[in-house]
């Protein structure tokens, strides 16, 4: 069954990478094939945010449903893997930036949030480094993880306001006026699925290899 | 069995230790005022006689304000509960405080350190570099929010570095994106104080903050505190 | 002597012997401790790997072992300071009949405790310190500042300007400030000299005599009538 799902799994990556150069057409208004970069970027800025509030409820139950260790587990790898993501959104973000607006970057909201996001990973990260103990780091970085879940909707929603009320004439997010065709919507929500389908595979397996290693080191 | 008027007591007697100690070694107002007061003069000088005009003023000045703010707190207010840890009477904490009373004590005293901080650096920030405020009452209740906002955060930052490792920088690492959300609300506010604006609806967003914070700090605390 | 510390009073239960007729005349709570197969590593070391115990009313357990045996890893499980990896710790504070144990955040509150890593504010003067935490503990300071007049210590001197002895008394006064039914010392006669150690001493036997608990580690001489000892040598 496992290996199915897998087959599957690479069945509709291969189908989004197909797609989104052969099947969706060009985008209104975008510079060349540029646009094409979007059906890879906004799966993967998507899957960043997921990994967010994942790892939030992942260190939400396990600091109020029993300390389990694997909870701690994957909190840490649904950080690591949001991390990654991540910075693979932002590049490719940037990239598109340099291309259609002319600067890698603009302080655009939605540059800024994947940012904070990254700030928030980085720190996490930082924080489990810093802690020697094994049950001190996984009820200490929990917390943080939580605190950082409390916070995130005012980033999300102050964010965008004060900078269209502020710097009205920045460059507005072109995506929001996009004309977006039907067959862009297809290869984006398939791109979004299978993306985090990917997510949740990749994070099953950091999390198996990291109980292996747990378990090695206890023995 | 506890009861309300008891655990106040027990909250208040954490805040009664921490200005004690405070007020015999100093070590917290120096570090703060210290701290402040030299970045006020760096940017004072830096924007140089000529000053700086007035649309400039109006958008960068409260950025400045807010910066010296986070980063004076920073430097000085963590020590409340890496001290603890430091020099071991965070085992007799442990062992005798509830911790809801005690992180209050300390959030109190956290947010009276903050609130004198900026009733001293305030004034001269705003003559030193020529800020014409119009509307001095809503930029008190900013300071007010906002220096609240700050205090809450930290205090819970402060506990969770206490029992790790490079306590100094993990702190501001850790700080500064929890923090971000108010830094972006309270420097809004400022702008729209000096120019006169009305609040609109970054206030109450900012009193929301200032809440989940608060609820945050409550329900995590006993667990970055005890094992 | 009235029922000591916060809480409520413990309930009333069956009388057993004459003990339990003492016991319940004094309105003293009965309690017990029992421990079973405490395991607790760091990192890749395993310092506590099966450790097991038990002590009544008015009993002490002494922990001996050579340096780094656990003995003040097993003391700060017990406390509730320290979570163990596996094991179980039942620590009840009922007068005859079942009750239910303290969970690790009770225990820490209601246990007395004496240890090498206690420390004081050193801003604060003796008496400052004592009235702090007597204040946290929600009793009044009398207790603990007997104890000290017992063991003799300057109230108004500042708790950093105190010698190894001098803190350890304080040690022990901050110890049985809220009147403890358990006290778990480690090391509780470090830095004492002859007079200071005599008087805990005596301490230590009053609260045994009233049906406190007691366990013990690393004791200076291991010369108690009357005590279960616990090995945990290699």
């Amino acid at each position: 069954m496992k290996n199915l799902l897998a087959w599957l799994l690479w069945f509709v990556i291969s189908a989004v990478i197909v797609g989104a150069f052969w099947y969706a057409p060009l985008a209104q208004g975008f510079l060349g094939e540029s646009s094409r970069i979007l059906f890879f970027h906004v799966p993967m800025a998507w899957v960043s945010f997921v990994a967010f509030i994942a790892a939030g409820v992942w260190s939400l139950l396990f600091l109020f449903r029993g300390r389990r260790p694997k909870d701690d587990r994957a909190a840490a790898a649904a950080v690591e893997l949001g991390l990654l993501f991540g910075v693979l959104a932002t590049i490719t973000g940037a990239l598109w930036a340099r291309i259609m607006w002319g600067a890698y970057w603009n302080w655009d909201p939605r540059q800024t949030s994947i940012i904070i996001c990254l700030l928030f990973y980085a720190a996490y990260l930082a924080l489990r480094s810093a802690v020697e103990d094994g049950d001190a780091r996984a009820r200490l970085s929990a917390s943080y993880a939580v605190l950082g879940l409390a916070v995130a909707p005012f980033l999300f929603f102050i964010m965008p306001r004060i900078m269209f009320s502020l710097h009205p004439q920045s460059v507005i997010n072109a995506q929001g006026k996009i004309e977006v065709e039907s067959r862009m919507v297809q290869v984006l929500l398939v791109g979004s699925a299978g993306f985090t389908a990917l997510f949740f595979w990749i994070h099953n397996l950091r999390c198996r290899l990291q109980a292996l290693s747990d378990r090695k080191s206890a023995l | 069995m506890r009861n309300a008027s008891t655990w106040a007591a027990e909250a208040t007697s954490v805040f009664v230790k921490e200005w004690r100690c405070e007020f015999r070694t100093r070590y917290a107002l120096n570090t703060l005022a210290l701290f402040a007061f030299t970045t006020l003069v760096v940017v004072s000088v830096s924007l140089g006689p000529l000053g700086v005009s007035r649309a400039h003023g109006t958008a960068v000045l409260p950025v400045l304000l807010w910066v010296i703010l986070l980063f004076s707190v920073a430097a000085g207010l963590p020590r409340s509960f890496v001290q603890e840890e430091e020099t071991g009477t965070a085992m007799a904490l442990r062992l005798a405080a509830t911790p809801s009373a005690l992180f209050c004590g300390k959030l109190a005293y956290g947010l009276t350190l903050v609130l004198a901080l900026e009733a001293m650096l305030t004034p001269v920030y705003v003559a030193m570099t020529n800020l014409k405020v119009v509307s001095p009452g809503l930029l008190a209740g900013v300071l007010a929010a906002g220096g609240y906002g700050l205090a809450a955060g930290s205090t819970l930052v402060a506990a969770i570095i206490a029992q790790a490792r490079s306590k100094g920088t993990l702190f501001s690492v850790l700080a500064f994106p929890v923090l971000l959300p108010l830094l972006l609300l309270s420097v809004e506010l400022t702008r729209l104080a000096v120019a006169g604006s009305p609040p609109g609806v970054a206030l109450p967003q900012l009193l929301l903050y200032d809440a989940s914070v608060t609820v945050a700090g409550l329900m995590l605390f006993p667990a970055v505190w005890n094992p | 002597m009235v029922a000591p510390g916060r809480g409520p009073p413990g309930q009333v239960g069956r009388f057993r012997g004459m003990r339990g007729i003492f016991l319940h005349v004094l309105h003293v709570t009965e309690s017990r401790l029992q421990f079973q197969d405490i395991r607790r590593r760091f990192g890749r070391l395993a310092v506590l790997t099966g450790v097991s115990g038990a002590v009544g009313p008015g009993g002490m357990l002494l922990v001996t072992g050579p340096n780094g045996s656990g003995k003040s890893t097993l003391l700060r499980c017990l406390s509730g300071l320290l979570a163990p990896d596996g094991g179980t710790i039942e620590y009840r504070e009922t007068n005859g009949g079942p009750g239910a144990p303290l969970d690790a955040a009770e225990r820490r509150q209601r246990v007395g405790m004496v240890s090498p890593d206690l420390a004081f504010y050193a801003e604060l003067t003796v008496e400052e310190n004592l009235a702090f935490f007597a204040g946290l503990r929600r009793v009044p300071p009398d207790r603990g500042l007997a104890v000290l007049g017992r063991l003799g210590l300057p109230l108004d001197r500042l708790a950093g300007a105190l010698s190894s002895g001098m803190r350890q008394r304080l040690r022990w006064a901050w110890a049985l400030l809220h009147s403890p039914r358990l006290l778990l010392l480690d090391e509780p006669f470090q830095n004492f000299d002859a007079p200071g150690e005599r008087t805990a001493r005596e301490l230590l036997a009053e609260h045994l005599a009233g049906g406190g608990l007691a366990v013990v580690a690393n004791p200076s001489a291991l010369d108690f009538d009357h005590a279960e000892r616990l090995d945990l040598g290699r």
